[in-house]
């Protein structure tokens, strides 16, 4: 009788530890996710009645010359941002020998990782300012006029990046690091023995064995790029006239600025496909790897 | 202006995670405040949206003073300014405290319509506000119901350094003649003619108001404001004109979305730019001793013979509509609502007092707008305050892109438009 119970209580029990975890992440996650395609068919000022249109904030979205500023723009951070992995490669392989005071380098390099984003934001929103920024005074030592990066509709978005890319690429550097310091010796050695250096070490023997890293560098970089959000809040909140806006920060604006909950959900559902399809791809390209060892 | 929270997720979902946490903000807040176990009608509860440290000294000693008066305890809550903006909507619906802040005209207007702020005209005429508030009266006013007292006003204007002026011989621009003149003078002398930073966009708004308001008067803009007349329409093309030839004649600073109204400011203390098109609280960018170099100087006019207009824009305070002790509400109101207790807050925030019998403010700029109010025909209240909210997100995103491309007028009002149709339908 005892045995039996304490069969099923084994059987049970790694329902009972995963219960927790999965209940806040069905409400948190799940349902919030749920409700928001919900809302997304409805006309609702977050306050008051909500109304049923159906598709006609899809319509409306689509028909939305902001959408594909919003759309494009977080394109561009894509893009720019699968410099990140290679860059943090680069610095992690730099910093990674053994010379006298690189520990300090290497720290320096991890530093803006530790700041908050709204800092790096509002620190690089100084470099950019025309007037007094770091970025006028150099151009003005050089005899050239000040760029106003952050008010040319054409380059405002490229500037947010390279202040976005600042982190990240120390993100990458630490995940790079740390597979730098799990290479196998055996490997290396045998390397060594076949007369492997220099570049052909590092890309027959050191990169291979840095695949699941540069796989999840690459993942955290997309992830990153999708959900830009507060530096754009904090630089530019979107400007000028919304050229910098991403879906992120237009969902934002619609929802808290115009009250359009309905409309903001319309665009948090979109944003939520766009990052449904790569993480499938990813799980799934996760799930090849795993299988071949 | 700009709140700084974040609201990234990586699924997506962060409109209703948001919600969520507004929601469980407001959850403790209500908490928070229902903890002392203070038998019902012994207590007011009040949200402040208060940001100056001046003005919570002076509703905490008012609170003090009441309890001690009356043994009705009061309790604070102070919440950030912006952040409180977006926390009344969900605190009015579950959890509402028995005051609050917040500003009137069609900001107080969307939670009227939607019954979220009580009646309170019998308090104001308990109180016989009516002839001591005279026109601020009509900012809390809705179908000759008041749901709300008014509170600080700030009137909006050209602000300029008087010992800038008078060094460089200039007077203040009473036509629209004078202030291309005075721009060219204020370039010639190194100077941008008027400093106005558009990062947060709403300066744009006033500016427009302005302009409107002195082209097309009152009742045209306030038809405007409402959605009764497309951004389209003709009456708005001189406005437009006029605001296209100042662009071009660089009257602006240069690059002026980069930065908010605080540097524009700066700009203005550090004789950088002649003018500025603000409310008194530009004082805050100078340095306290240089703050009695501040002048005020109204727009100037640009349609000969229209009368005088202007932005004069009321915060408020309320009682709302699920509020637990209504009755202690009021009488916590009128007691604060004393001139002399309203006069010691109105003053620390460097606003126009509401109420005629209020004791003279030390500060002479305060003076100076009472001053000029009792020569202006009419008020709007500002842009982002007088149409809806949707409206004036999407209007002041397009006058920014007008101050940098005015070239693209068509394209930006057609749009503004659309937006006005949809809006207002």
């Amino acid at each position: 009788m005892t045995s039996v119970w304490r069969r099923q209580l084994r059987r049970i029990s790694p329902f009972l530890f995963i219960l927790p975890g999965a209940l806040l992440f069905g409400t948190v996650i799940l349902l919030a996710c749920v409700e928001t395609v919900y809302i997304s068919f409805h006309d609702w000022d977050g306050m008051g009645a909500m109304r049923w249109i159906g598709f006609g904030n899809y319509a409306e979205l689509i028909a939305d010359p902001q959408f594909y500023v919003s759309l494009k723009n977080n394109l561009i951070w894509l893009a720019l941002f699968m410099l990140a992995p290679p860059l943090g490669l680069a610095l992690a392989l730099l910093v990674n020998q053994q010379i006298a005071g690189m520990r300090i380098v290497k720290s320096l390099f991890f530093m803006p990782l530790v700041l908050a984003s709204v800092t790096v934001g509002l620190v690089f929103g100084w470099v950019y300012d025309p007037n007094f920024g770091l970025l006028a005074l150099i151009v003005q030592a050089f005899g050239g006029e000040p760029p106003a990066l952050l008010s040319d509709e054409n380059t405002v978005t490229y500037a947010i990046v390279l202040a976005g890319l600042w982190p990240q690429v120390a993100f990458c550097m630490v995940l790079f690091l740390a597979g730098l310091n799990n290479l196998s010796s055996d490997l290396i050695g045998a390397g060594r023995v076949d007369g492997a250096r220099g570049l052909a070490m590092f890309r027959h023997v050191v990169l291979p064995q840095l695949t699941q890293v540069s796989f999840i560098a690459l993942a955290v970089s997309v992830i990153g790029a999708l959900r830009s959000f507060d530096m754009i809040a904090v630089m530019t909140a979107g400007g000028p006239f919304g050229s910098s806006t991403v879906l992120a920060y237009q969902m934002y604006e619609q929802s808290i600025f115009s009250y359009r909950f309905g409309y903001g959900a319309a665009i948090a559902t979109v944003l939520f496909v766009i990052m449904a399809a790569f993480i499938t791809w990813y799980l799934l390209m996760m799930n090849r790897m795993e299988r071949r060892g | 202006m700009t709140s700084m929270q974040k609201g990234s997720s990586i699924l997506g979902a962060s409109v209703s995670r948001r919600r969520l946490l507004v929601g469980a903000g407001t959850a403790i807040a209500a908490a928070s405040l229902f903890s002392p176990a203070v038998a019902k009608g012994g207590e007011v509860k009040i949200i402040s949206n208060l940001g100056g440290a001046e003005q919570r000294a002076v509703l905490a000693r008012v609170a003090a003073a009441y309890e001690a008066k009356t043994g009705v305890k009061v309790v604070i809550n102070n919440m950030d300014h912006e952040a409180h903006k977006t926390a009344i909507r969900s605190y009015l619906a579950v959890g509402a405290p028995d005051i609050c802040f917040w500003f009137s005209g069609n900001r107080m207007k969307t939670f009227v319509v939607r019954d979220m702020f009580d009646d309170i005209s019998d308090l104001v005429a308990r109180e016989g506000l009516a002839d001591k508030l005279g026109v601020t009266l009509s900012a809390v006013t809705v179908d000759g119901k008041q749901y709300g007292l008014p509170m600080a006003g700030i009137l909006w204007g050209l602000f300029y350094r008087k010992d800038v002026f008078a060094e460089k011989g200039w007077a203040p621009p009473k036509t629209y003649a004078e202030m291309l003149a005075l721009g060219q003078s204020a370039r010639s002398a190194g100077m941008a003619p008027m400093a106005m930073g558009t990062k947060e966009l709403w300066p744009t708004g006033g500016f427009f108001d302005h302009l409107n308001l002195r082209i097309n008067g009152l009742d045209k803009h306030m038809a405007l404001m409402e959605g009764k007349v497309a951004y389209t329409d003709p009456m708005l093309k001189p406005v437009f004109d006029t605001w296209e030839e100042l662009i071009k004649a660089d009257f602006f600073s240069p690059n002026g979305s980069s930065f908010g109204w605080e540097q524009a400011g700066a700009m203005l203390a550090q004789k950088k730019a002649a003018l500025m098109d603000l409310g008194g609280f530009v004082q805050s960018a100078f340095p306290k001793e240089e703050r009695d170099q501040i002048a005020y100087a109204p727009f100037p006019e640009l349609v000969s013979g229209m009368a005088r207009y202007e932005d004069f824009s009321v915060n408020s305070i309320h009682i709302p509509k699920k509020a637990a002790n209504k009755e202690g509400a009021r009488d916590f109101l009128a007691f604060f609502y004393a001139p002399e207790n309203l006069g010691d807050f109105i003053e620390a925030e460097g606003g126009i007092p509401p109420r005629n019998d209020c004791p003279p403010s030390k500060d002479a700029l305060v003076n100076t707008a009472v001053e000029e109010l009792k020569k202006v025909k009419g008020t709007a209240q500002y842009y982002d305050r007088d149409t809806d909210p949707d409206m004036a997100q999407e209007g002041m995103k397009g006058f920014q892109e007008f101050t940098i491309k005015p070239e693209r007028r068509e394209q930006i009002l057609a749009r503004l438009e659309k937006t006005r149709a949809r809006v207002f339908k």
